[in-house]
Order: structure tokens, then sequence, then C-alpha cells
């Protein structure tokens, strides 16, 4: 997907390098996102997803590349644009021992906000978090779906245009999980806020997102909408049992795939496409292995 | 214009707040300990330029209580760095980070000034007269400061926490006791001597005592050398803390 004119972009990155050591981390990527999107990086653990994000949000410093917020380079010292982003990282990176209320004033301050205003905007993310039963709670005592809620919130206190958010959902069990994707699911809608995640979770990029890039290696191999990427590869697959090892076939139509399966005399099932399958088909391995 | 150096020091009041009792009990502890080894025990009949040693000690166990409170906060930053990771809070907050060291070096020179009322009321129990005018507030200022900075720069350079306690073993201890706290460093061997002097809290120490006990001998060149070691270390800090990572 292109953005309608080049004033939409919200973020532009180019050529974006970071090296620990001799490691490369993140090799050349670009990447295109357009305000009001969600976007997802996807790729497995070590593939530079969190440095890349770290590089977007100033956490980190790159190598080489440019990176453009609405035009504008992303400098340390431009503090209009570090007011546009929102952040939340892996961890939930909260004082454990303040109140969540207490938390989200902390962010508000340092994002220079006060007064009536502040409260104001305490009282509707903890609101739209459903955390507003929690407000004088301590963090110590909140579950991990609600502490990750609550770092979600912290990061929209301030109204950002954009939410990076580095793999939402990890360490969560499934209902914490879809809970969570409602919620972004919400802000994205309600408030236009544009959510660049990254992730390692499958279903989570298929749930969310409306554009994917896939990254392995430090590198962007594949781009584009969830559909558009499994519609290059088939639409259907044939998952092929042998002794050690299972093997998969793509195919554009079901009858297609029926037909192969007729002339198999192992054990085999058929199942539509996956992003997962696509990530296999162009690297060889999988996501989450 | 400051809003980013006040909302850290918020933060860490707040936490504060909240272990303030364990915090005091911890100042006041390691002093009395002293107190009682140095003061009415090996140094009972002492004494110090003609004066009892009580008078000598109680104000190098201010120094360095208050040392120990200023330099605990680079435990805090690291694990606020390391562990619980709030510290990328500030790193993507809109301001630049030289209000981070500012926040901090606040927030160091209150955790300071804690055991200053404990000490003050030892002098009481011990009856020896303690003179808390402008001179002493602005050497114990700069020396929080000193000591605060410090921390700051620690917990800024060390990669993990084992690190800061190994600077802690070779940096804070040694000073701690070769400083002129518990000892006057003239008597000391001459190599001692030359490592003391090197040493912030010789400098600050020797200020502090010496507007404690209305010594009409204050060294005032003291000021501007604490003074000049505050900037070049506030300094030092921005430069580091503008290249720090996640």
């Amino acid at each position: 997907m292109n953005c309608a004119e080049a004033s939409c972009y919200q973020i532009q990155v180019r050529k974006l390098r970071r090296a620990f050591g001799k490691t490369e981390a993140v090799r050349g990527i670009d990447l295109d996102i357009c305000a009001g999107e969600i976007f997802a990086f996807l790729g497995p653990n070590g593939a530079g997803k969190t440095t890349s994000i770290n590089m977007l949000t100033g956490l980190l410093r790159p190598d080489d590349g440019l990176i453009l917020y609405q035009g504008q380079p992303f400098l340390s010292s431009n503090h209009a644009v570090r007011r546009r982003i929102g952040v939340v990282p892996q961890h939930n990176n909260l004082d454990r021992e303040l109140t969540a209320a207490e938390n989200l004033l902390i962010h508000g301050r340092l994002f220079n906000m006060g007064g009536p205003n502040l409260q104001t905007r305490i009282t509707s993310c903890l609101e739209l978090a459903g955390l507003s039963d929690k407000r004088n709670t301590p963090v110590n005592h909140l579950s991990g779906g609600m502490k990750r809620k609550l770092v979600i919130a912290r990061a929209l206190l301030h109204e950002p245009a954009i939410l990076f958010l580095d793999e939402p959902t990890a360490g969560l069990d499934p209902h914490s999980r879809r809970k969570i994707w409602a919620f972004l699911r919400r802000i994205n809608q309600d408030q236009g806020c544009t959510l660049f995640l990254t992730t390692h979770y499958i279903e989570e990029a298929e749930q969310l997102a409306g554009r994917v890039a896939f990254i392995d290696q430090g590198q962007v191999i594949a781009r584009g909408t969830p559909t558009e990427l499994m519609e290059k590869t088939g639409h259907f697959v044939l998952d092929i049992y042998q002794r050690d090892d299972m093997i998969n076939e793509f195919f554009t139509d079901r009858s297609a795939a029926l037909a192969r399966l007729k002339q198999l005399d192992t054990s085999v099932r058929i199942r539509e496409i996956t992003l997962e399958d696509v990530f296999l088909q162009l690297t060889g391995k999988r996501i989450d292995p | 214009m400051l809003h980013g150096a006040s909302a850290i020091y918020l933060r860490e009041i707040l936490i504060l707040r909240r272990k303030l009792v364990k915090t005091l009990l911890a100042s006041a502890v390691s002093p009395a300990l002293f107190l009682l080894a140095f003061g009415f025990g090996v140094g009972r009949a002492a004494t110090v330029d003609g004066q009892g040693y009580l008078s000598f000690l109680l104000p190098g166990l201010l120094t360095m209580a208050s040392m120990n409170q200023s330099y605990a906060i680079a435990t805090e930053i690291n694990i606020s760095r390391f562990y619980f990771k709030v510290f990328e809070e500030y790193l993507i907050a809109p301001f630049g980070r030289w209000q981070i060291v500012l926040g901090e070096m606040a927030y160091g020179i209150t955790r300071g000034l804690l055991p200053v009322g404990i000490i003050a009321f030892y002098s009481v129990l011990c009856g020896v007269k303690l003179h808390f005018g402008g001179g002493f507030a602005l050497a114990l200022l700069l020396h929080l400061a000193i000591f605060s900075l410090l921390g700051v720069l620690a917990a800024m350079i060390v990669r993990s926490h084992a690190d800061q306690a190994t600077v802690n073993a070779f940096l804070i201890t040694p000073m701690m006791f070769l400083s002129g706290t518990f000892f006057p460093t003239e008597q000391m061997p001459w190599a001692i001597k030359a490592v003391a002097s090197l040493f912030p809290l010789t400098y600050s120490t020797r200020l502090i005592r010496s507007t404690l006990l209305n010594s009409q001998e204050t060294a005032l060149w003291l000021y501007p050398l604490l003074a000049a070691m505050v900037a070049l270390l506030f300094w030092l800090c921005c430069w580091v803390v503008a290249r720090v990572e996640a």
C-alpha cells in the first residue's frame, strides 16, 4: 500500500543500519508507514525487530540511514517529533512501588503536561484501559494483563500520533492477549492513532495488521497486506507428514490441492494458508519454532 | 522548561516517601556504630588539634553518612536502568538529557540531607556543640551535589549491578576511610595522604568540619574548589548521559 499523498506518511525509513560489534542487527531497512494504519513487523526472535523499534523511538542511535516523521528528520534534539511518539516496550517498565495513577502522573510530567488537563487525561486513559478501579492500586498488585494495559494507557497519555508496541502480548495468556488486541483496535479506530507493532505471533499480525513486513536477519524480506502476502504463495496448503519431518505444498485452488492429496499415501492435512507458511516459504524456517 | 528534571525529582520523591522510615533508620545505624566504635571505643581519650575526638569525629560522620545517602542513588538508577527499565521513559521523553542529570542530582541532594538531623541529634547526646550556619549549608550543598553527580556518573558508566558493587569497593569505601572522616589525614603515611588528596571527600570533609566547629581557620578557597568539582562533574554526567542507549 502507498499513501495517496507524500504528506500522509507518518514514518519513512531509508537504509537504516545498526551493528553491535561485528554483529549487524539491522541491515539497511526501508519502511513507509501511513497515518492511521496498523503495521506489523513480523519476524523470529533476534531478527532485528527490537533494534529497529529502538532506533525509531530514539533509544538507540542508527549507524546509518534516515528516519523521517511526517517529513521531519528524527533527531534527539527534535522534541516536537518526540512528543508525537508513544512507546510500549517489550517489558512492563512501570514503577512497581507507585500506584497506577502515579505512574501516569510521572509520564505526563515528563511530557510537560500538568494541571487539570493532566488529571483529566489520567482519568480517561485509566478508563480506556478498564483500570479506573485500580487507580490507587500499587502496580505490584496488578495482574500481568493489567500491567500491560497500564503501559499502553501510559504511552497514550500525551496523545501521540503514533504508538510503537514491541511484542505487545508476549508472555500473556490467550484470554488476556485477545483483550489487548481489542484494546489496540479501539485505540486505532477511535483515536486514529497509527500503530507500529513488532511481534513473533503470526495470529497477532493476522488479527491486527493492515500491512505486514517480514524481517529476518536484519533485513525486510517481504511486505504487503496479509492477503497479498498469502495470495503470492497460494490459498491452500498440504501438510505432508513424513517419517521424521513434515513438508508443505502450496496450491492456488482447493481442487488442485485435493487432487494432489489423492495421489499421496502418507498422512496428509489440507488447510488454508497462514502468514507462517509465507515466512516458511521465504526463509525455510518458522517464525516461532 | 525544567519539566523533565522536576518530573524525575517527583518520581524519586514519591518512591522515597514510601521507604522513608527504612531509609532514615539505615542512615542512623551506620553513624551510630562508628560513633560507638571510634568515638567511645578507641578514641575516648584522644584529642585532635586540641579538641576532643568526638568533636572531630561527628562532622566526619555527617559527611560520610550524607555522602553514602547521596551516592546511593547510583544503585537506584542502576536498578531502574538495567532491571526495571524505567530509565527508558526518561530517554524517550521530549527534553534535553541534561535534565535527567539535574533531576537525579536534586534527588541525591535531598537524600543526603536525611542524615544531617540524625547527626545533629547524636551531637546533642554526646554534648558536642555543632554550628549549623550559612557557611555549613553552602558547603553541605556542594558536598551533596558532588556525590550525587558521582552516583549518576557511576550508574551511567557501569554495565551491571555487579560492576556497581566493584566501584563501591574500590572507590567509595576507601574514600570513606581515607579522607579525614575518622582520622586526621595529616597523621597518615605520605602514600595514603597522596591518595586522599585525590578524593573530593577530603576537601568537603575539611570544609564542613571547619564550618560545623566554627573554626577561625576555615579555608575559604575550598568553596570555589568544590564548586568547580560540581561544574566539572555536571558537565561530565551530561556528556555521558547524552550517549546512553537503551
